[in-house]
């Protein structure tokens, strides 16, 4: 049955590719240049202007990125409105929006260039796997709120979508090279270059190494100190045949090793190793486009052993396949009204011999559309439906003793989701956005089917730490009113009060470890990922930015966030975002360009909060993460086509700067860049 | 001086003003890129044409400071430049774009005829011509960019853009 639907999947897929499906292609390099501001796929799935969404977004430009001290896709996001950046260890991170941040964070739906690189074997995001180096950056589009509606599982509570630079613009050369203190070293390149006619190559790889951060006196003892690493290689061919229909082919190999908190708080050094392929074509038509595109992802996770975190060999390897076709078509109603509609074949499975049985998979079959209404000038709707059905799996014979049963894992369920927005445009320079939405998380493979043997536990049989394969998904509905108002030509205001709520989180055991006896193939203790409760967050979110004169440029936000939470004890299951969610962040941008020279200059504040880690007793605990104010700064000159930087990170290495148990430190680095 | 001559060259002087004013108000390299998302997108040197009306300072100061841009370049292909006067139109055979300069709107319907037979994309500062539906597509600056297409002229030239960009505009 199961390959009859993944031949199903293959037919549809094909069949998209055959009738040119696929269909907006957005150069937005040249779109951005056009309009004067840049433009985004990301909220309805047709190309807006960033200033004309219906939801709360914040796009990161090429030039931002090139001028900002941050060195990672992580560390340009925290100093926007709404984001927790949480560096657990050097190079661990997660990101979450509007609170609710955790080890291994789920909710948050990250994409390159619209194929998802978010990890479904734990549900989260590696950000030292995504396969992207920061001069081949485009743009970063952050859409705040469930965006299930557009994208499907997993886009919870955001959609984060880093577009890479396209291949089409001739022979080119960009390198970049760093070095730091605490054995940082970074190096990049993205080249592209024309094969013929209509038909264009980008390759860009990289290398990024630094040391461990040292842990806290608070903390159990550290695992060996290893450096992080990655590495990276992708490559790209565009065809563009006919000036209407656009054919990409692309392929990628990731290589990351890292020291990890995993959601049981256990550290351990992991190894991912990620391979991605895909086609994606799209075609222009008088009446709209298509847009077709079959990808697949493949993971290779070895996670360490025990806390030592030392034996990689030793520990737990998974396998994780997810293979996607997708197709859509964008309809232009009348003079600008748009239609779009979408259909969606997902597989994902996860191999491993720590798993119920030898694979545990799902296939979701979705079906959405979204319509985007103008009855005025001053006034749009936009409605985006989905329907997403997913039926779980498993094959090979259970391992024994169980904590579940094969018929468990026989499951369908169909869930629907929902965003509506009204924008309306007050007078020439304000605007009112009312939005709000439901989107769901689904449970992560590990959740639905892990089985591994933990302790040993002296006089106890053995002791599961199992998935729950009829854990519901987490529902996340969201609301939000905002307002922006051009308060002089060069001065913007956007103020935004938003609402989230979760739930049936899931959780990891805490620290009490809750056990429930199972018989299932003889006799076994049993320890779950289970559904713990719901929680909320509402908050209040004020941006400006502006210019001063021709050469400096600024920005402020401020982020209120109250937290409150109907969850287990910390001991039962160990979540809870009011202690882990910081209630005040605010952050101050300061850039200097002039000829030559640039420099630009972050202040960043962060009040304190208690993140989970294993206290000095070895024991899952709460501990303080002092409130911190950070200051970021980088100074550039350009010699030609020559850039040489000086960046300082956390120059007054305030402790509680990254989020982390782990107190933070002041780093600096020097870097190089070519650009031919 | 007379009060009356005092006024006549303050008024001249006015139009003078205005004139080279409205000539900045055509934002040429946003008109240039808009040729890129033509369907299909042309490329090598691209024929196009300056329409202006001699005599008249405003179209006169337009088409100089259209000139005076130097090579415009849209996507694949570069725009090679001629005036023509709007009194011998027959001077658009072989030109696939044509910028439009103020100043000329008794001659909108003779231009917008002209371009529809030998499917020129026509392109102004001068709204009204695109509201009329006589150009295809009109730019203003001012607060933001605002580029504004007319779908009637559009279809009368047999002028085709990328949905992407006609997404991102406003269609009349």
């Amino acid at each position: 049955m199961r390959s009859c639907i993944q031949s199903a999947g293959l037919s549809l897929a094909a069949t998209l590719l055959a009738s040119a499906a696929g269909a907006q292609a957005v150069d937005y390099a040249a779109l951005q240049e056009t309009i004067g501001e840049p433009v985004t796929t990301s909220v309805t799935g047709k190309p807006q202007r960033a200033s004309e969404t219906p939801a709360s977004i914040e796009i990161i430009t090429r030039d931002q990125i090139a001028q900002s001290p941050a060195h990672d896709v992580p560390g340009l996001l925290k100093t926007y409105a709404g984001m927790d950046v949480n560096r657990w260890t050097a190079g661990q991170t997660d990101v979450a929006v509007r609170g609710g941040v955790q080890t291994f964070n789920p909710s948050l739906l990250v994409l390159v260039d619209g194929r998802q690189v978010y990890l479904d074997h734990y549900g989260m995001t590696d950000w030292n796997l995504l396969g992207v180096q920061l001069e081949g950056i485009q743009q970063i589009e952050v859409v705040r709120g469930p965006a299930a509606a557009l994208f499907g599982f997993n886009a919870a509570s955001a959609v984060i979508n880093i577009i890479t630079t396209a291949a089409g613009q001739g022979r080119s050369l960009t390198a970049s090279a760093e070095l730091g203190t605490h054995g940082y070293d970074r190096l990049s390149a993205v080249a592209t270059a024309p094969l013929a006619s209509g038909l264009n190559l980008r390759i860009a790889g990289g290398h990024q190494r630094e040391n461990e951060r040292s842990f806290s006196v608070n903390q159990a003892a550290a695992p060996a100190s290893h450096p992080v690493k990655r590495d990276e290689v992708a490559a790209r061919v565009e065809a563009d045949p006919d000036g209407r229909t656009r054919i990409v082919i692309n392929g990628g190999y990731s290589v990351n090793s890292q020291l990890e908190l995993l959601p049981t708080q256990i550290a351990t050094r992991q190894r991912y190793e990620a391979v991605t392929a895909g086609i994606r074509a799209d075609r222009d038509t008088a009446w709209g486009g298509l847009t077709g595109r079959v990808y697949a992802n493949w993971l290779d996770a070895h996670f360490g052993a025990g806390v030592s975190g030392e034996t990689l060999s030793d520990g737990l390897n998974l396998k994780n396949r997810i293979f996607v076709a997708q197709g859509s078509a964008l309809v232009r109603l009348g003079l600008s009204n748009v239609l779009r509609l979408g259909l969606e074949y997902r597989n994902n499975r996860l191999d491993g011999d720590t798993l119920f049985s030898p694979r545990i998979d799902y296939t979701v079959w979705s079906a959405s559309g979204m319509i985007d209404l103008h009855p005025t000038e001053q006034v749009a709707f936009t409605f985006a439906g989905r329907v997403d059905r997913l039926g779980l799996g498993s094959d090979g014979a259970p391992r024994l003793p169980a904590a579940n049963v094969q018929q468990d894992f026989d499951r369908q369920f169909v869930r629907p989701s929902f965003n509506a927005a009204a924008l309306f445009q007050l007078d020439s320079a304000s605007q009112l956005r009312v939005n709000g939405g439901l989107g769901y998380q689904i449970p992560s493979l590990i959740d639905l089917g892990l089985r591994l043997p933990i302790g040993p536990f002296p006089g106890l049989p053995t002791v599961l730490l199992a998935g729950s394969p009829k854990l519901q998904p987490v529902a996340v509905w969201s609301g939000e009113v905002g307002y922006n108002r051009s308060l002089s030509d060069s001065t913007k205001l956007d103020v935004s009060l938003f609402y989230t709520s979760t739930r049936n989180a899931i959780a990891s055991p805490g620290e009490a470890l809750p056990l429930q006896v199972s018989m299932i193939g003889g006799l076994s203790l049993v320890t779950r990922f289970q559904r713990d409760g719901n929680y909320r967050t509402m908050g209040a979110e004020v941006s400006l930015d502006g210019t001063i004169g021709k050469y400096v440029r600024w920005r402020a936000n401020y982020t209120y966030t109250d937290t409150d939470q109907q969850l287990q004890p910390i001991n039962v299951l160990a979540l809870s975002p009011r202690d882990t969610t910081a209630r005040h962040k605010a952050n101050v941008e300061l850039g200097y360009s002039r000829d030559r020279w640039f420099a630009t200059s972050v202040i960043r504040y962060t009040s304190g909060t208690h993140q989970f880690a294993d206290n000095v007793l070895g024991q899952i605990a709460l501990l303080d993460v002092r409130r911190a104010l950070a200051w970021d700064q980088k100074i550039g000159v350009r010699f030609g086509k020559v850039t040489a930087t000086v960046t300082g990170e956390n120059i007054t290495a305030a402790s509680g700067a990254a989020g982390s148990p782990i107190p933070a430190d002041r780093r600096f680095l020097a870097g190089v860049s070519l650009k031919l | 001086m007379p009060v009356q001559k005092f006024w006549s060259v303050a008024g001249i002087c006015v139009a003078l003003v205005s004139s080279v004013a409205s000539a900045a108000d055509l934002n040429l390299p946003v008109a240039t890129r808009v040729v890129s998302f033509l369907q299909p997108p042309p490329g090598g040197v691209i024929p196009a044409a300056i329409i202006y009306m001699p005599g008249n300072a405003a179209s006169e100061a337009e088409a100089a400071s259209i000139e005076r841009a130097g090579p415009l370049v849209a996507g694949k292909g570069t725009l090679h430049l001629k005036r023509v006067p709007v009194s011998a139109l027959s001077g658009l055979a072989g030109v696939r774009v044509a910028f439009v300069t103020s100043g000329l709107r008794d001659s909108q319907a003779q231009i917008a005829a002209a371009a529809s037979r030998q499917s020129i994309l026509t392109i102004t500062s001068d709204l009204s011509c695109v509201q009329a539906g006589r150009c295809v597509v009109a730019i203003s600056s001012v607060p933001r960019v605002q580029i504004t297409v007319s779908r009637a002229a559009s279809k009368a030239a047999n002028i085709q853009f990328g949905s992407a960009f006609l997404m991102l505009v406003k269609e009349i």
